[in-house]
């Protein structure tokens, strides 16, 4: 997608403030807008908003309540966030002033998003090895991140060397890892 | 208590105690939950933490002529409010009974630090737990191991309250007796100092004064420096680092590096924040000098420091700006635990004083202290992640291992 589409999509609705576009299942940013210079960093706003998304629908699901029309809405302080799945591939985040009516958000959100939808990239995601996502999920996480490589080495029984290519992991080895992650993150289930 | 002067020891009836803040206390034990696993590290940071309580309050009642179990017990809860563990309230007979913990050093400071960023699943209370149940062992004069506990909630699994369940055991084989102050005198070698001594010295005095009238407010807390400190037992830290170094030798020698790198983080994380607190507080400027930006200064006042807080007499024998700092320690508070209790290394053991004393450096050179810089876990991870160190350290030599004192080097990669 180029800059104009975001920012023409998102150029009529005054309360809005950022629209970031993330890229599933890694939850990279993939494309994003902002009416000024925010002072945060839209890579890492876009790793949030995906996790939560994530970490939404498991959480519809285990209820039973899931359906792909989900919607996240937080109203925070000084915004109203809304996130929505595009598709199986794309989170979009849009951000809009706090005194936004959210009734109002919510449609523009619906509208901003099918204009989005048309102009992504018709692609076949290539998933990443899943150790490879726990590991970068835990150095988005874990406290003390310069010591977690050491520390899951100590927990999982791995070299440290192996955990700087977790690609290469074997199966027994990924397990190892995950259940590392877990106990360092104090999760029950890791969803990456 | 005692200061045993021409090394900066300190004990309380018999039992060697020094200062650490929350921050080095969790992520000690952290480091070992991590060798050891969840269920093996609370055993081994119950166990230890009984075992040095016991061998503080038994004295301690002895000598203070508190005979009746009421008297003792009064006794113990003010001794760990007044030490900064928190507030704790022991409901026991001699068969156990329950305690119930607020404020609790431990779990309280872990959700204060990471309670917004994880969950835990674990109890924090180990070292509660220990004290808990070495009260209740001395208050009815059983033997240590007589006593366990198991937390049965812990603020820091977002629960209400802390709260322990106290049960009579029969004592296990082989409980090792803590190590106490005739030991370390029989370990020491002959104190000295080292270059700028007489300075060094003179702060050193007046921080030991200073933290001596230092005591845990109404939470039973001690908020100082922009840390949460706790007066502990050196027991502790020593038995529970070195069975986890044990474990770890035992278990998976290839590993043995990764383990000992963490002992050596957590001298960096309570240099910079308790070292790096207290050179930022007015209070340094009262006992020794406001910071002009030379790092000689950082490198005199870490040596001051660790005397005060009844780490041992560290001293600097050589200083090269930007380059080298050797560091010697002629007394310290891992090498006598680990000689009377395993006898001699074949090889350095010192953990704390390698990376303390590599911090040291770091904090002296990367650190701008003119601009009197908030020490927060930004700062921390930009100083101290891997390869932005700068510094790295080797032990020339190691009171673990038999020589006269325990000397390293830290010099610029």
């Amino acid at each position: 997608m180029n800059e104009p589409v975001l920012a023409a999509a998102a150029r009529e609705v005054a309360s809005l403030r950022a629209v970031l576009v993330t890229a599933m299942p890694d939850c990279l940013l993939f494309d994003s807008w902002q009416r000024d210079t925010a002072g945060w960093a839209d890579e890492e706003v876009a790793t949030y908003f995906g996790d939560l998304v994530r970490s939404n629908r498991s959480a519809l699901k285990s209820l039973g309540s899931w359906s792909s029309e989900m919607q996240v809405t937080i109203e925070s302080a000084d915004s109203i966030i809304l996130l929505n799945e595009i598709d199986t591939h794309f989170v979009c985040g849009c951000i809009f002033e706090r005194g936004a009516p959210l009734g109002m958000a919510r449609l523009h959100t619906r509208r901003l998003i099918e204009q989005i939808r048309e102009s992504l990239p018709r692609v076949e995601v290539e998933e990443r090895p899943r150790a490879v996502r726990v590991m970068e999920f835990l150095h988005r996480y874990a406290p003390d991140p310069h010591t977690v490589t050491m520390r899951v080495a100590l927990r999982a029984g791995l070299p440290l060397a192996s955990l700087e290519k977790p690609e290469a992991l074997d199966d027994r080895q990924a397990e190892a890892l995950e259940n590392a992650a877990k106990a360092i993150l104090g999760l029950q289930t890791l969803n990456v | 208590m005692t200061l045993l002067e021409p090394h900066d020891l300190t004990f309380m009836a018999g039992a060697p105690y020094l200062y650490h803040c929350h921050h080095y206390n969790l992520f000690h034990d952290q480091t070992v939950d991590d060798v050891l696993g969840e269920e093996a590290g609370q055993r081994v940071r119950f166990e230890a933490a009984r075992a040095a309580y016991h061998g503080l309050l038994a004295p301690l009642s002895a000598r203070l002529d508190k005979r009746t179990p009421a008297e003792r017990i009064e006794l113990a809860q003010e001794l760990f409010r007044a030490t900064g563990h928190g507030r704790m309230s022991l409901d026991i007979t001699a068969d156990g009974g329950t305690a119930r913990g607020e404020y609790l050093h431990y779990g309280y400071t872990w959700s204060e630090k990471y309670g917004d960023a994880v969950r835990r699943l674990e109890t924090a209370d180990a070292v509660a737990a220990g004290f808990a149940a070495a009260a209740t062992q001395v208050a009815f004069g059983l033997p240590d191991g007589s006593i366990g506990a198991r937390e049965r909630q812990c603020v820091a699994r977002r629960e209400p309250v802390c709260e322990f369940a106290l049960s009579r055991r029969t004592p296990g084989p082989g409980i090792a007796a803590p190590v106490t102050e005739e030991d370390f005198k029989r370990h020491l070698g002959g104190s000295r100092g080292g270059q700028h001594e007489e300075q060094i010295g003179a702060i050193a005095d007046a921080l030991q004064g200073f933290v001596k009238g230092v005591g845990g407010d109404e939470r039973g807390l001690v908020d100082a420096f922009g840390v949460f400190v706790t007066l502990h037992l050196a027991n502790y830290y020593d038995q529970t680092a070195y069975e986890a170094v044990r474990h770890i030798e035992q278990a998976a020698p290839s590993s043995v590096g990764l383990c000992e790198a963490l002992l050596r983080e957590a001298g960096h994380v309570c240099v910079f924040n308790t070292f790096g607190g207290i050179l930022a507080s007015p209070e340094w400027e009262a006992v020794a000098y406001p910071l002009s930006g030379d790092p000689l200064e950082i490198i005199k006042g870490g040596a001051a420091i660790a005397r005060g807080l009844g780490f041992g007499r560290w001293s600097v024998d050589e200083y090269v700006p930007g380059q080298r700092l050797v560091m010697c320690a002629s007394s310290n508070y891992e090498a006598p635990f680990y000689l009377a209790r395993y006898g001699r290394s074949d090889k350095p053991r010192c953990y704390f004083f390698q990376g303390a004393a590599l911090a040291i450096m770091v904090l002296a050179h990367r650190v701008k202290w003119q601009e009197k810089p908030r020490l927060s876990q930004a700062l921390y991870n930009e100083l101290f992640r891997g390869a932005g160190l700068g510094f790295e350290v080797t032990a020339n030599r190691c009171a673990t291992r038999g020589d006269d004192c325990t000397e390293v080097v830290v010099r610029a990669t």
